[in-house]
């Protein structure tokens, strides 16, 4: 699975890191940073429940 | 019974109805099904309600901008920064600021939350009650940035009073006039401002490891922050960090108060605290509503806003819409996708949005840990205030 975030309309929210730590980090102003843009299978549900709670549908998956 | 809150006849609302701060989601109900933009009543100001059109509001601030006149809304001399400055130059301050209220700072901050709500919790759990907003709600939220800013805890009650004055003039008053509101405003914005120049000069000379240090030190673009930027951006933090959190932790401890069942999920299972901050963010909404101001004439729906008019985007409908939520009237610590707006979205999003979350967790944990059954007073009345919804009054009970 594919992971894409767009940095223009990320503001630092943090739901995915919080709910996904092991697809998506923070870097120091807070906003995200992809740690795995191919997802192993294991991390797929976190990688879509990170996604889905994105408030501003800044990630993309596939 | 007073006239309706909502009149779709007239398509106006009565934000400032004492009802609907104290149960908002039926009016905000109606409101997205008879009158999605209505009118407020007194201001006629627009009131959007719907998910979709509120975030789309908040996406486009180059239509509906957050440069609202300030001077109407609290005792400001300026804008706050950044709260009332329109990206690009907002986006320049929060780069700046934003570190400074990251997940991974606030994080270090946990023990001494911690540590201070069982302070608080210690003095009153013996005696089988409290009022909760002044023994708990108000000391824990505002001890904690105060320490966060560098700022001196034995103040507090200075800081508290200037809050009120700004936000709730009201306050333990019997009835004001407009004209008198305005000035224990201006009198309070006054106040504050002497406060921080004083402070400013006092870290200029001797800077410290803290916040407002580090702002006298700060640059944007090669160029130090001005004395006058500093002040703005101090009072923003000032009233956002008094009061957000206080009147978040009332809503949610009067939800579990008055909802066993769910109350008793979180004490069994503490360890779905964090989503039921989020569940319970989206379903009370404290901040209901944001202002911001048209840049031009606009359409939404077949509403026409005019050029200048002041609009409520009100967060509170939007993250009760059930357009946007599966099931939206429920309230469910386990839900999976809860994009929901009591942050704001877009440019904009709450600078403390790390803080007030890990605020809410840790005192929801420590609360039910140490006082796991609890209710309203019977035959006591809460009372809440409107605009941010503050529990000002929430007497509760437990055995000993």
């Amino acid at each position: 699975m594919r992971v894409s975030v767009d940095a223009a309309k990320c503001v630092g929210h943090g739901r995915c890191y919080v709910l996904a730590p092991d697809v998506f980090g923070e870097d120091e102003q807070g906003h995200c940073v992809l740690l795995e843009a191919d997802v192993p299978p294991e991390l797929e549900d976190q990688a879509r429940l990170g996604a889905d709670n994105c408030p501003e549908s800044a990630i993309r998956i596939g | 019974m007073g006239p309706p809150i909502v009149d779709p006849e007239t398509g106006t609302v009565s934000l400032f109805d004492p009802e609907f701060a104290r149960c908002p989601q039926p009016v905000y109900a109606e409101l997205r099904r008879r009158c999605p933009v209505a009118r407020a009543a007194f201001t006629e100001s627009p009131v959007v309600s719907r998910y979709e059109d509120v975030v789309w509001a908040l996406r486009h601030p180059e239509i509906f901008s957050s440069a609202v006149d300030t001077r109407l809304v609290l005792g400001t001399e300026r804008p706050m920064i950044p709260q009332q400055i329109d990206p690009p130059a907002q986006t320049r301050y929060r780069k700046l600021l934003d570190p400074h209220f990251s997940r991974k700072r606030m994080a270090a901050l946990v023990p001494e939350i911690r540590r201070h709500a069982n302070a608080l919790i210690d003095a009153f759990v013996d005696a089988g009650r409290c009022e909760f907003d002044e023994q708990f709600a108000i000391p824990l939220p505002c001890t904690a940035f105060l320490a966060l800013l560098g700022l001196p805890a034995d103040r507090l009650d200075f800081f508290l009073e200037i809050k009120d004055g700004i936000i709730r003039p009201q306050k333990g008053r019997d009835a004001m006039t407009l004209e008198q509101m305005k000035e224990v405003r201006v009198e309070s914005g006054r106040k504050s401002y002497a406060f921080f120049e004083e402070t400013l000069d006092e870290r200029s000379a001797a800077p410290r490891d803290d916040l407002l240090s580090t702002l006298l030190r700060a640059e944007i673009d090669g160029e130090r922050l001005t004395r006058s930027e500093i002040l703005d951006i101090c009072f923003l933090l000032l009233l956002a960090g008094l009061d957000t959190v206080t009147a978040t932790l009332g809503c949610n401890v009067a939800y579990l108060a008055s909802n066993p069942s769910q109350r008793r999920r979180l004490v069994e299972d503490p360890s779905l605290v964090p989503s039921a901050v989020e569940e319970l963010l989206r379903w009370e909404t404290p901040v209901t509503g944001v202002p911001r101001v048209a840049k031009r004439d606009v359409t939404i729906g077949d509403f026409e806003i005019k050029e200048g008019e002041l609009v409520t985007l009100l967060l509170g409908a939007a993250n009760t819409d059930d357009e946007h939520f599966p099931e939206a009237q429920r309230v469910d610590f386990a839900r999976e996708r809860n994009v929901h707006t009591a942050f704001g979205v877009g440019a904009h999003r709450c600078l403390g949005s790390h803080l007030a979350r890990m605020e809410l967790q840790v005192a929801l944990e420590e609360w039910h840990r140490r006082i796991p059954d609890y209710r309203i007073e019977p035959g006591q009345t809460p009372r809440v205030s409107p605009g941010i919804r503050e529990f000002m009054y929430l007497p509760l009970v437990w055995d000993v």
